[in-house]
Order: structure tokens, then sequence, then C-alpha cells
């Protein structure tokens, strides 16, 4: 619409202009024209002032052919009454030629007629007529010039002014144009400017700064809400991502963690197997030795640890049924009873059906060991262990009972809490302690709690209690 | 972004409404400018009539102020009335102003006639070509004039006739009139004048004897001569003890004359015509009484004469004007009643035929 009305008033100014110049143009044309006259009016005298002196056919051609040029340039001068000098001129012009060429006409007549005063009067008229004429005219060309300087000084002031008003269109226009396009831009380059700042913030890690909200329909807006969107959802992303990563975290955590324990649990393994290796080798050779020396005790003891130290060697790294570990439970005290004389009285009761259970391997052997250790040794009467292996309600109970020294309380939490078995490690055991029974259990079943330590006091023996779900069964 | 683009909306309207007024500020100047140049402007009325005035001294006082009460009534009637004479034919002399009107076919000639040779033929011949013609201020009785305005030379004899007697008492019986006319002495008009003056001297005078009129024409003077001619009088042997001029431009020479040959208190002069110089010699007491004719109904009637001539058919043959002579005592009263507005009645007024 402003470029319309930019336009219009353009087109205005170009048609003032071309008005200005054709008038500029015309200005001396009216001096022009009155030369003009003035030369055929001359023309028309000299014609007849030639007729008279040659009388000849040329000349009076002549004559009639001036006579009629200066006619038909006579009707364009002004022939009314107007009240202006220049007009006035004009009139008193036209008519008098009028008047002048009636009096040429009865010269060349007379002349014609050979009526030589009569031509000769009528020349006199002419010529009078003639000077009238010629001095009007000078006056009028005068006239004309001043009239016509003054219009063209004045043009020429018009043209100056229209120069100088376009030249200040002109810088309007561009200055306008300008500031309409710096404004345009600006309109759009800011926010994309803001954008790339916000941006960077966000790639910093603050996802709380956002572009201001914009309801604009161009692409700038466009952008912008996209801008924003991308930013909710960058938010959310690494929300997701870091919960996601400390959850690895968290598993990553308990993989290490359990085999860190197997680990630790095999490095013993190892340390033992080493031995036991060697040992239950030996054994072997020991309990055939016995044999050919009919020491028939000798070898089945021999036999007996032998085969527990298999089984110590074997299942390091299984699990076992629970039939297995009752066996190596039974080999351990026997070989402690031929060590102690039968001081160990060992009694169990098991239920049959839930032999086939698979459980952590060496699991019960520590347990009891510890029942000797530190329950049943150095007691003043009858050490008496019994084992007991239940199934109830979607569980399997397998109860350790000695009626040794007992615990107290403190004990107990110790234990269950895995401080108390760093003492005993070197000592005289197999180097598997309650911890690392406690945690086998655990990370077997991923479940705490599975091995529960009862005592009423000390001197009133203790119980052990080991919880295994029933589900994992072969 | 709403707001901004708001903004730049109104911003962009209001440069525009800026523009718009700069646009038409500057046409309007423009359009003033092409009026002062003149540039198509418009030519005058156009008008029923066109007259010629034709006078001896277009530009003396006294007839552009009839001219300009010409104008007027030209004016109110349509009419287009020239004055002959005043710039760049200035050369040219009255035939030659009649040959011009009767070749330009006007409509109508105001002559002041002066008797010159020839010029009567001149005023027949625009009326056989059915020019009318209006004489005035001095007639051609006998031509085929349609009218005459103005003082008859009989009033003119009279009026300054009794002015000489007036002044004839002051100097005492002997006195020496010389009566300057720019009009052909052997014309009967003129002697009319001066036999009248003579007539009215002697008649009031007391000892009529004494008194000597004559007359001088400064007709063939030409634009510089009339001065010319009263500085030879005023040398000459027998200075005139009354100088009557019966035009604006001898009295003026005459008033400068006696300033400057100290004649002041030998020569009166009896002056024609109230212009501003001859008033200053009024008021000073050079010029003791000058002739005063009503410009006004002069240019007036002359106008309305031929109009009423092209209207009509026919028209007075006589519209007379009016004549005052004005004293220092009623030029003072003058100048006194201009200054505070009151009227005050002039002496002396002539009745007219």
């Amino acid at each position: 619409m402003i470029a319309a009305l930019l336009l219009i008033m353009n087109v205005g100014f170009y048609f003032q202009i071309n008005r200005s110049i054709q008038k500029l143009d015309n200005v001396y044309a009216s001096n022009v024209d009155m030369t003009l006259l003035s030369d055929s009016f001359e023309a028309v005298q000299n014609n007849v002032y030639n007729y008279l002196k040659v009388k000849s056919s040329d000349a009076i051609l002549a004559y009639y052919q001036s006579e009629a040029k200066y006619r038909e340039q006579l009707n364009k001068l002004n022939d009314r009454n107007i009240d202006n000098s220049v007009k006035v001129l004009e009139k008193n012009i036209r008519e008098m030629s009028q008047t002048y060429l009636k009096t040429t006409a009865e010269t060349v007549s007379a002349k014609r007629g050979r009526n030589v005063e009569r031509y000769k009067l009528k020349y006199e008229e002419t010529t009078q007529l003639y000077d009238y004429i010629q001095s009007a005219m000078n006056e009028l060309n005068n006239q004309l010039f001043k009239n016509n300087s003054q219009s063209y000084e004045s043009l020429r002031q018009v043209l100056k002014y229209l120069e100088l008003t376009n030249t200040v269109i002109m810088l309007v226009i561009v200055l306008g144009g300008m500031a309409f396009l710096i404004l345009t831009t600006r309109g759009m380059v800011k926010p994309l400017t803001n954008m790339a700042e916000t941006a960077e913030l966000v790639g910093q890690g603050n996802f709380n700064v956002k572009m201001p909200n914009t309801d604009a329909e161009d692409e700038v807006g466009v952008v912008t809400r996209a801008f924003n969107t991308m930013v909710e959802s960058l938010d959310e992303y690494v929300t997701k991502t870091k919960e996601s990563m400390e959850k690895e975290q968290q598993m990553t955590e308990r993989q290490l963690l359990m085999e860190n324990h197997l680990k630790e649990a095999q490095l013993k393994y190892l340390r033992s197997q080493i031995n036991s290796h060697f040992l239950f080798n030996s054994l072997n050779a020991g309990a055939q030795l016995a044999m050919m020396e009919d020491a028939e005790k000798t070898g089945i003891f021999v036999e007996k640890m032998a085969d527990f130290f298999r089984y110590n060697v074997k299942k390091g790294e299984e699990d076992a049924t629970l039939r297995e570990e009752l066996e190596a439970v039974d080999n351990y005290i026997y070989i402690l009873n031929v060590r102690f004389a039968g001081d160990i009285h060992f009694t169990s009761q098991v239920d049959e059906s839930v032999d086939n259970v698979r459980i952590p391997s060496m699991i019960l052997q520590p347990v009891v060991e510890n029942a000797v250790n530190h329950g049943i040794r150095d007691i003043d009467w009858e050490g008496k262990i019994h084992l007991t292996v239940k199934k109830e309600e979607g569980f399997i109970r397998i109860s350790i009972r000695d009626n040794g020294k007992g615990m107290t309380q403190e004990q107990i939490e110790n234990v269950l809490a895995g401080k108390a078995g760093e003492q005993t490690e070197e000592g005289d055991s197999t180097g598997i302690g309650m911890n690392n029974v406690i945690s086998r259990l655990e990370l077997y079943y991923e479940q705490k709690n599975l091995l529960q330590i009862s005592s009423e006091g000390p001197g009133l023996g203790t119980e052990v209690t080991i919880t295994i779900p029933e589900d994992r069964r072969e | 972004m709403g707001d901004k683009n708001k903004n730049n909306r109104i911003l962009l309207a209001g440069g525009a409404v800026l523009v718009v007024i700069a646009y038409l500020v500057s046409n309007s100047y423009y359009q003033k400018i092409m009026k002062d140049a003149g540039v198509g402007e418009e030519p005058g009325k156009t008008r029923d009539y066109q007259f010629e005035m034709i006078v001896d001294s277009p530009n003396s006082a006294f007839w552009q102020a009839v001219y300009k009460s010409a104008q007027n009534t030209a004016d109110n009637h349509n009419v287009l009335l020239e004055l002959k004479g005043t710039n760049w034919d200035a050369e040219y002399d009255k035939i030659d102003f009649m040959n011009m009107s009767i070749a330009a076919r006007v409509d109508g000639i105001i002559l002041e006639y002066n008797g010159e040779a020839g010029l009567e033929e001149k005023i027949n011949e625009a009326v056989a070509n059915g020019i009318p013609v209006v004489t005035v201020m001095s007639d051609a009785p006998h031509s085929q004039r349609q009218s005459f305005v103005g003082v008859s030379d009989y009033q003119l004899g009279v009026g300054y006739g009794e002015q000489v007697a007036n002044y004839m008492d002051e100097v005492g019986t002997k006195g020496n009139v010389l009566i300057l006319m720019k009009r052909n002495l052997d014309d009967m008009n003129q002697s009319q004048i001066i036999t009248q003056i003579r007539n009215t001297a002697m008649e009031k005078a007391e000892d009529p004897d004494q008194i000597e009129v004559n007359g001088q024409n400064l007709l063939s003077a030409g634009t510089f001569d009339s001065e010319e001619a009263i500085w030879d009088i005023l040398q000459q042997g027998t200075i005139p003890d009354i100088l009557v001029c019966m035009d604006a431009e001898s009295t003026e020479s005459a008033r400068q004359a006696v300033i400057d040959y100290n004649l002041t208190d030998k020569v009166k002069i009896i002056g024609y015509y109230t212009s501003e110089k001859i008033m200053k010699g009024v008021l000073k007491g050079l010029i003791p009484v000058t002739c005063s004719i009503d410009t006004d109904q002069l240019g007036r009637y002359s106008v309305e004469a031929l109009t009423e001539y092209l209207e009509e058919g026919r028209v007075n043959s006589y519209y007379t004007v009016d004549m005052e002579f004005v004293t220092t005592e009623a030029a003072e009263k003058m100048e006194r009643s201009e200054e505070s507005g009151e009227e005050d009645p002039i002496e002396e007024p002539v009745s007219g035929e």
C-alpha cells in the first residue's frame, strides 16, 4: 500500500517536471512566431515595392504568395478586445494589417491599371501603414520577450525546486526503505541470535533456559517453538539416561560385588585347592598303603579324608545337592571324631524328599565346623550336634543345633553382620567363614537373612537355621 | 513479535503520512511559484468595445488623471480604453494616431483637438469609416465629431478674464498680459479664448486702455520646447505682468522659470490644472491662481458619450465639465481641511454656459 502511494507520488512528480519542461520549451516560441510574422510582413512590403519597380509576373506572383502567407499567419493573432497589453497590440496589428493588405491590393491594382498617380498615393499610404505596423510589431516583440524571460526565469526556479524536492523525496524513500529493511531483518535476526545464545547455554547443560514463547506464524516462530520443544525433550532424555545409567551402575555394582565374593571364595578354594589336590592324592596313596598293610580303620579314615577334600576341590565352583552336602558333613564329622576320639556326637534327621534340592556348595560343613569350634570345644560336658532338614511350606529348613557354649546376642549380631569371622581364618578351619556362607547364600538366592542364629544364652547351646526357598529343585 | 510488527506498521504509516504532507506542501509552493511566474495565467477580460484616447501630452499629470477616470468608466461599461503615445509610440503625432486608429478599426476615438492642420479631416475620415469621435477639452465644432466634452472656450475665456481683471487691480491699471496656449492661433476657436479674456479683462478692469492681451502659440514646440519658449519670453524686453498658462506643462515650466529668473514679484502666473507641483506653487504664492478642471468628469463623460452613441445611435453634442479657479487661500483651506477632515468650500465657483 505504501509502495503504491510512493509510486503515485513519483508519477505525479514526473508529470509535473514533464509539464514544466514543455512550458520551458514553449517559452520563447511566441517570440519566434513574432519574428516569423515580421519577416512575412516585410516580404509583403518588399514584394509590393518590387512589383511597383519592375512589374513582372514573377514579382506579382511573389506578392500574392507572400500576401497569402502573411494572411495565414495573421489569423493566429488575437482579434478580441482583451484587457491585456500584449493582446491589444496583437489586435491592433491584425486590424491594421487588414487595412494594410487592402491598401497594397489597391496599390497593386492601380499599378496594373497603370494609374500612376493613384498607385503612388496608395503606395505612400501603404508605407505609412507599414511603418505603424512595424513599430507595433517591435513593441509586441519586446513585450513578449520580457514576459518570456520572466517565465523562463521562474521555470528555471521551478525546475531547481523540483530537483531539490525530488532529491529530498528520494533520500526519504531510501532512508525509509533502509529503515524498514533494518527493522524487518532485526526482527528476524534477533530471535535467531537469541536462539544461538540459548543453544550455547543448553549445550553447557542448563536445560531451564527457554526462548520466549512466540505466536508468530513466520518461519522464525516455527523454529523458536521447535527449539523449545527440543530443549524440553533434551531435558527428559538426559534425566532418563541418568536414571538408566544409575540403574546400570547399581547392577554393575551388584555384579562386581558378587564376583568379588565369588573371587574371594575362589581364592580361598584355590588355596585350599592346591593343598587339597596334593593332599587327597597323597591320602589316596595312604589309604591304599593302609589297606595293603591291613590297617583297615586307617584306610577308611584316610579314604574319608580323601573324599572330603575331593569334595572340597570339586565343589569349589558349583552348587551341590543337599545329599552331597550332608555327605560332606558326615565325612567331616568322621574325621573330627577320629581326631577327638569320639568326642563329637553328631546326629541328623533328614527329610529325604528334598535330597535333590540344589544349594550352594560348602554351606553346611562350615556351619557345623563353627558349631564344633565355637560351640562344643573346650566344654566340660558332652558335646552334641544335631542337624535336621525339614521340608516346610515353600521352603526347606535346615537346622544345626549344638549344646555348646552358646552365644550372646551381641556375638550373634556381630557374626550376622559379618564382623566376627576374620580371626579364625588361619587357624583350625577349612577357611570358609560364616561371612562367606551368609554372603553366598544371599547372592545365590538373592535374599537376605536366610541364615539365622539363635542362642538362649551362654552355656545353653546355639542353633543355626538356614532357610532355603524351595523353587530350586533339580 | 506481534507488538514489534504493530510498532513497525505505525512507524511506516506515520512516515507515509509525513511524506504525503510534505508532498502537498511542496506542491502548493510549486503552484505559487508557477503563479508568480505568470506562466499558465489567464489573460484579461474580453471587452465589448475598443476606444482610443489621443491627446497632446498623455504623460502629463492632467491627462493621466483624466485617463484614470476614463479607465474606470471604461471598466464599468466593459470597454477597452487605450491611451496613445505614452511609451513606444511617443514619436508619433496625433495625425499618426488617428491614422492608426482608423486602420485598426477601433470602436471609438476620444481626441484632444488642437487645430492642427489636417486633424479635422482625420476626424471626418474616422466618422466616415464608422468610428465615432468625441473631442475633449478643445472642440472642432465644424467637424463630424459626435460630441464635445469639456469647458467651452467661451467659459474659459470668461473665467480667465475675470482672474486677469482681479490681478489687474493689483498690478495697477497698466498691465501686460501674455496668454500661452498650445494651439494654432489661426484657428477660430483659440482666438475666441483670447478675445473673451481680453473682453472680460477690459470689462472688469478700471482702465481698459492700459491692458494689453496677447497670445502665443507653443504648438510647434516639441517635447522640451515649451520650456525653451517660456525662457525666451522671460528673457526678452517686455516681461509680461501676467502670464496666463492654459496647460499644465506650461504652468510648471513658467513657475520654474520665474523662480530661476527671480521674477516672482514681477510676473504673476495664472496657471492651469492642479498637479502637485502646481499646487505647491499655488501654496507658496508663486502661482496665485490656477484653473482646475474636474478631470474626473472629463474622463467619465468622454467615455460615456461614446458608449451612448454606440448603444443609442445618438448623443448629446455637448457635455459640460466643472471648472474652478483655485487661489492660494483656497489651497491653504483645502490643505487644512484635508488634515482635519472638515469640508471647506473653494472660492470663486464659475457658472457654466
